[in-house]
This record gives C-alpha cells, structure tokens and sequence, in this order.
C-alpha cells in the first residue's frame, strides 16, 4: 500500500517535473501569469473606485446678496464640491446634458431678508440622477454643508438654548472610506480567477491539440496522477500571483493585513484549485486551446465580475441571481478576503466561506477527472 | 488591366462573409443571443440602490423617547431593523462577523437629557469595507438626527420667548431619473461593453483564422484590391452591430424602463462610429497576431481594461487625473456617454458633439494604422 502510493507520488512528482520546464521556457505563460495581474491591479486599483470628490455643481444665485454669495463660497470650501458656473436655473440642463455639472444649487431670491428676518428659506438642489451613485453623493455632500451653515445661522445664542443631539459616527475597518480598500480583494479574486482559468486552458488543451496527450497515456501514469502532476506546477505559479497582487496592493494601495495571511493563503489555494480545476474540465471538455481559452475567459471572467459582489452588491440583487452567485467561487474569495484583510476576521468567521470553495474544488476536480479518459478521440 | 467595380468587389467579399457567418451556429448564438442575455442579467444584477442596510439598535436609554426616536429613523427604509442588542459589545462582534452592517447606539437618559435641555450624543458604528454604503447610512442618520435637533432647539427658542434664528432647508429635485434606479444608467453601458466583445473579439479571431487556414492568400490571387476585401468584410460585422444595438434597445425600454430622450439619430451616428473604432482595434489586433489564440488574448487585454476603466461601471470622476487623461483613448468611455446623453438626458448633438468626434478620430487613426499593416502584410 504504502509502497503503492509511494511510486504514485514519484509518477506525480515527474509528471510535474515536466510541467515545470514547460513553464520555464515558454515567457508568454509566465507574463501572463505573474505580469498581468500586477499590471491590471495596477490600473483597475486606481481606476475601479467611487470615491469621487471636486463634484461639479453650478449655482443660480437668484437672490445676489453677500449672505448668498457666502453660502455659495461655503459651498466649495470643503474640496468635496467644485461651484463650477453661475447660472440661471433654465440653463443647468445644458451643463447636465454636456456633463459639465451633476448638480445645480438655486438659491431664491430674498433669501438674505428671509434669514434676516428669522424665517425658514428653501433651497432647490437640482440633480442629475442619470447615474444614482453620483447623484446620492451630491445629495449628501450638499446636505450636510447646508445643513451646517444653517446651524451657524443660530449663532452663539443657539449653543446656549439648544439641546443639539449629536451623531458621532465611528466607521470601521475603511475609516476614510477609500474605494481601493474594497476593491482590491475584489479585483485580486478576478485576475486570479482569470489567469488559473486561462494558463490550465491553455496548458491542457494544448497537450490534446499537439497530440503530446497521446504520448502522456501511453506512460503508466494515471489520470489523476496526470491531472494533479500538471495542476500542481500552476497552483504554485497560481501562488505566487496570489503574494504578488496581495505585496502590490500593500504597498501601492496601503491594504491593511488585519487578520491573519497564513488564512488568505489557505483561502487562496483551494480558491486557485478550484479555478484551475474549472479550467481543466473546460479544456478537457473542448479539447481545443481557441474554445478552451475564449469559453475560460468568459465563464471566469463574467460571473467573476458579476457575481462576486467585487462591485455590485450582492444584497441588491434579485433572488434568483443571490442564489447563482451561491455557486461562483469568486464570491467567498472576495468575503474571504475583506473578511481577513479589513476586519481581521478568522476562520471562526470565515469557515462556511472556505468551506464552500472546497466543496467546490472537490466537485470540479471530480468532474474533470471522471471526463478525462485515458483514450484518444 | 481594370478589375472589377469597387462595387461590385466589397459586394462579393460582403455576400461571402455573410454567408460564412450565417452557417456558423456558435458564431450566431455569440453574436446574437449571448448580448441579449447578458443584457438582462447585467440589468438585473447591477443595482447600487442602498437601502434595507441590516442595521442593530442598542437602545440603552429604553425610554419612550427613545423608542420613538428609534421607530422614526427606521421609517424611511434605508436602515432595515435587525437584531436588538443589550450592548455595544454585542453589536460589534455581529458587525464583526457580518451578520450586521451598521448599529445606532442610543445613549443612557437620552430622553431625559434631550426634555432638560441637555446636549446628548448618539453613536453610530459602521462597516465602512463598502465605503459607498458607509456614507449613505451615516448620511441617513446624521440626517435625522440633525433635524431633530433642530425642532428640539427651535421649541427651546419658542419657550423662552426668543427670536427664532433663520433656518435653511435643502429640497433636492431629482432630473432624469427621479427614483435614482441603477438600471436605466447601467443599460446604455452594458451596450458598450457587449459591442466591443462582439465586434473586436470576433474581426480579431475572424482575420486571424484566415491566415492560419491561408485562405487570405487564396483571396488575394482574385483580382480584389486589399481595401475593398477589408470593407466588404467589416461591413458584415457592423449590421451585425446595429442589430444587437436595436435589440438592447428595445430591451433596455421594455424590460428596464430605460427612456428615449433624445434624438436616436445622433444614437446612430455613435453607434457607427463606435462599431467602426472597435472593428479597427479588431483588425489591427489581427494583424499582430500569428494565431487564433493569439488574437484572443490580445482582444481580451484590450478588452479588460477598456470595459473597466470606461466609466461604465464606476464614474471616471473617480480616477485620478492622470487615469481620466488615458481614458479619452478609450472608444467605450465617449460612447458610453454618447447613448447615456441620448437616451437618458435627452442630449443632442450640440451635447455631444466632443465624445462623437473623439470617436471619429479615434477609430480613423486605428483603421489607417491597421490597414496600412493589413497591406504591407499582404503585399
């Protein structure tokens, strides 16, 4: 028995001996591997964010008194608001149409004498709702610095009489709210899930279409021995992407390691299996590295995208796409992730999510496996 | 010696490849049925809406007051009432643990501070990993809070009799899309995204797989001249174009109630402008490429970042200076804005005359260069 398992970890060892040279000689594979994911997190971790300040706002000063116009500079003297253009309100329409504004402040007329004269006066904040996340931003960031120099308005004389509630808001984990920090373990599960999808694509259907396969069954190599001796290489290469993205974003998007690594690289290796996994069965399926690649890209791509809750929020969704995106992997990578990187979290939090990869992992494994037949055509 | 008409050239290379492409099923199902249903998923799918937020009460005060402060701030449904926890502890490890995304802490005697006048403070933890949720909670708090501090201070100012101070209200009115749905904004992008998958992908690996076969050295001992070949075989891909186009189309409005502002004229002119950048950047994929594969993966890395830094998804205004200055190279971030601007706000072409002449100019520059190439190669 033990001798048995001994001489099939040597057949395996040797099957991935060869993967390895492989590897070693073709630069296309390595680029592919450790060079496009750093290059793109790069790019998508400056790119790939809401955090949005200097928003463009016109404002139609009907009322042209010095009080209007100092709410008007105290407007912008925040930095989260640009007053760009001093308009009538029949014009700002055009400046959403060419997208020069997303919002327009109208400040009515006898404005000055209504606060003067200790009355309540109404302010109209036109927005572009085309795009509901910069209109709420602006809806909000507007709100709050009225709200403020209507609370200056009372003066010394309110800090006296009032009784001002106050919120005091204590946000964890991203305390300056920076969209990289919630990216980047989203992006990190889609480039992952790509370059496995695509290096095993290409990896084994090449074998089929170069009829080196061939000479593989041959050998008294078995399938399994065949598939784990040739994933193994690729799950280290899988690896090694996994410590780059992760030093990447540590060092050029301050991503905090909060938790413990020693659980994202055990999260990231049944992740990486499982996707090299769903590469092989692709490319055992179509036996063709043009179909294996464009069918990896896309099946790894799309729901990775979509349905890992990397940008859209998965709450949001109808129900029948939450229960999809049950069975997208990329999904408890990226709660993985959050989960040790921002809150420290452990695997006492984090167990259903590596459970679920691992189910998945075994299944694909499995599946590919059992379609991989040791015969030709 | 005079060929042929050019007419008569682009039409034989048109019929040719239409035929081509009308036999191949998995071709057609790419071209066709895959943007449409990608469309609705998409649709469905993206939804930035931020409301129902699982949010957990400490109400450490249990006055009556309290309560009704309680009972008001979950009113307006964007925090939705989880559990009711006994202290902050609690509520913390539930936020820890993600069974909680946010917890108002009501202080002790807050009821009774408030009734005597006394300043009190309510906390309110966060989970800020999605920063955009973290500001809209903390924004629909603060919001409460600070109007009911102010009623508290004007009774007060009431009550002794003073001269109320002025007071500022802030009404927003929302343009184009009251409700502030995600999906009439989403729409128009998503059609971006799935003409260049269709278009590049496809020009890239269709011109590719003809040198492989060496069937483009078959073509060229016909007396067609090299620029007629190319157009008779774009011009195929950019009905295909407007026909997915007209399909999105017609999804978007029944489906997502995406309107038709403005002139779809100006639509169309985008449409083939951009159908005519992205076949460009195809070609000129192709003729990079020695294989298939090749191509493919030179379409997907173009692809990528193309559909992630187009604004599509997340607003350009959020990249930084730099990033936005690459992005007017990008065909999907002026068309995007192209449909966005007709459909939604009603734009025309004094709107969008810039994001039209971009792509103009960006796809002529891609056409030349890839023709100039595609030439050389054959010649």
């Amino acid at each position: 028995m033990m001798e048995r398992l001994r001489r099939s970890l040597v057949r395996i060892g040797a099957m991935a001996a060869k993967e390895t040279i492989h590897v070693r000689r073709d630069p296309r594979t390595l680029a592919l591997a450790l060079v496009m994911p750093v290059a793109l997190l790069f790019l998508f971790g400056y790119g790939v964010s809401t955090d949005l300040d200097h928003l463009p706002v016109a404002v139609a000063d009907r009322d042209g008194t010095d009080a209007s116009r100092a709410l008007a500079r105290e407007l912008g003297a925040s930095g989260e608001i640009d007053v760009v253009a001093r308009k009538a309100p029949e014009e700002v329409e055009a400046l959403f149409r060419k997208g020069f504004a997303v919002g327009a402040l109208v400040i009515p007329e006898g404005y000055a004498t209504d606060l003067a004269a200790g009355r309540r006066t109404t302010l109209q904040l036109l927005v572009d709702g085309a795009d509901s996340v910069v209109a709420n931003q602006v809806m909000n960031k507007a709100d709050g610095i009225v709200r403020a120099v209507s609370r200056g308005l009372a003066g010394v004389e309110a800090s006296r009489m009032a009784a001002p509630i106050e919120v005091r808001v204590w946000t964890l984990y991203n305390p300056t709210g920076r969209s990289a920090l919630y990216m980047v373990p989203g992006l990190t599960a889609l480039l992952l899930a790509i370059t496995a999808v695509m290096l095993t694509a290409l990896a084994i259907a090449g074998e089929w279409e170069r009829g080196s396969m061939e000479q593989l069954f041959a050998t008294p190599v078995g399938r399994l021995e065949i598939i784990l001796g040739k994933l193994l290489p690729y799950l280290v290469l899988g690896f090694l992407a996994l410590l780059l993205v992760l030093a990447f974003g540590m060092v050029a998007f301050d991503l905090p390691a909060r938790g413990n690594l020693l659980v994202v690289f055990l999260l990231g290796v049944v992740f990486l299996a499982g996707m090299l996994g769903q590469g092989l069965l692709i490319s055992v399926v179509t036996k063709n590295q043009l179909v294996a690649t464009q069918a990896g890209a896309l099946s790894a791509m799309l729901p990775s995208v979509i349905l890992s809750g990397m940008v859209f929020p998965l709450d949001n969704m109808p129900l029948l796409l939450r229960l999809i995106s049950r069975v997208v992997p990329a999904r408890y990578l990226v709660e993985g992730l959050r989960g040790v990187l921002l809150k420290g979290n452990g695997l006492d939090v984090l167990w259903p999510d590596l459970l679920a990869m691992a189910i998945f992992t075994t299944a694909i494994l499995a599946l590919a496996t059992a379609r991989f037949q040791r015969r030709l055509a | 010696v005079k060929g042929p008409s050019p007419r008569l050239q682009i039409a034989a290379v048109f019929r040719k490849e239409v035929r081509q492409t009308l036999r191949d099923r998995r071709i057609m199902f790419m071209l066709i049925v895959a943007p449409m249903l990608q469309t609705v998923l998409f649709g469905f799918a993206v939804d930035f809406d931020v409301d129902r937020v699982p949010t957990e009460v400490v109400d450490l005060d249990r006055s009556v007051e309290s309560r009704e402060h309680v009972r008001r701030l979950l009113a307006d449904g964007t925090l939705l009432a989880g559990e009711r926890r006994g202290s902050p502890g609690e509520a913390g490890r539930d936020i820890d643990a993600g069974r909680a995304a946010a917890a108002v802490v009501l202080p002790p005697g807050l009821g009774a501070d408030l009734g005597a006048g006394r300043p009190a403070t309510v906390q309110v933890v966060l989970d800020g990993t999605d920063p955009n949720r973290a500001q809209q909670v903390s924004a629909a708090v603060s919001r409460y809070f600070g109007e009911e501090g102010e009623r508290l201070a004007r009774e007060r100012f009431r009550a002794a009799g003073r001269p109320e101070p002025g007071q500022i209200a802030l009404v927003p009115r929302v343009a184009y899309n009251p409700r502030l749905k995600t999906a009439p904004y989403m729409v128009p992008g998503i059609a971006a995204m799935l003409l260049v998958i269709v278009t590049t992908l496809v020009t890239a690996m269709g011109l590719s797989r003809e040198r492989e076969n060496g069937t483009m050295e078959q073509v060229l001992v016909t007396p067609i001249q090299p620029v007629w070949l190319l157009l008779g075989k774009l011009l195929p891909f950019l009905a295909i174009g407007l026909v997915d186009m007209a399909v999105l189309l017609a999804a978007g409005t029944w489906i997502f109630d995406v309107p038709i502002r403005g002139n779809l004229l100006v639509g169309l002119a985008g449409v083939v402008l951009y159908v005519f950048s992205t076949l460009g950047t195809g070609l000129f994929i192709s003729t990079v490429s020695q294989t298939q594969q090749q191509a493919f993966l030179g379409g997907f890395l173009f692809m990528l970042p193309a559909i992630l830094l187009s604004g599509i998804m997340t607003p350009i205004r959020a990249m930084p200076g730099w990033l936005q200055a690459v992005t007017y190279l990008n065909p999907l971030r002026h068309f995007a804005e192209v449909m966005r601007g007709v459909l939604l706000r009603g734009a025309g072409i004094g709107d969008l005359w810039f994001q039209l002449a971009a792509l103009a100019v960006l796809g002529g520059g891609v056409m030349a260069l890839a023709a100039t190439r595609f030439r050389t190669q054959l010649g």
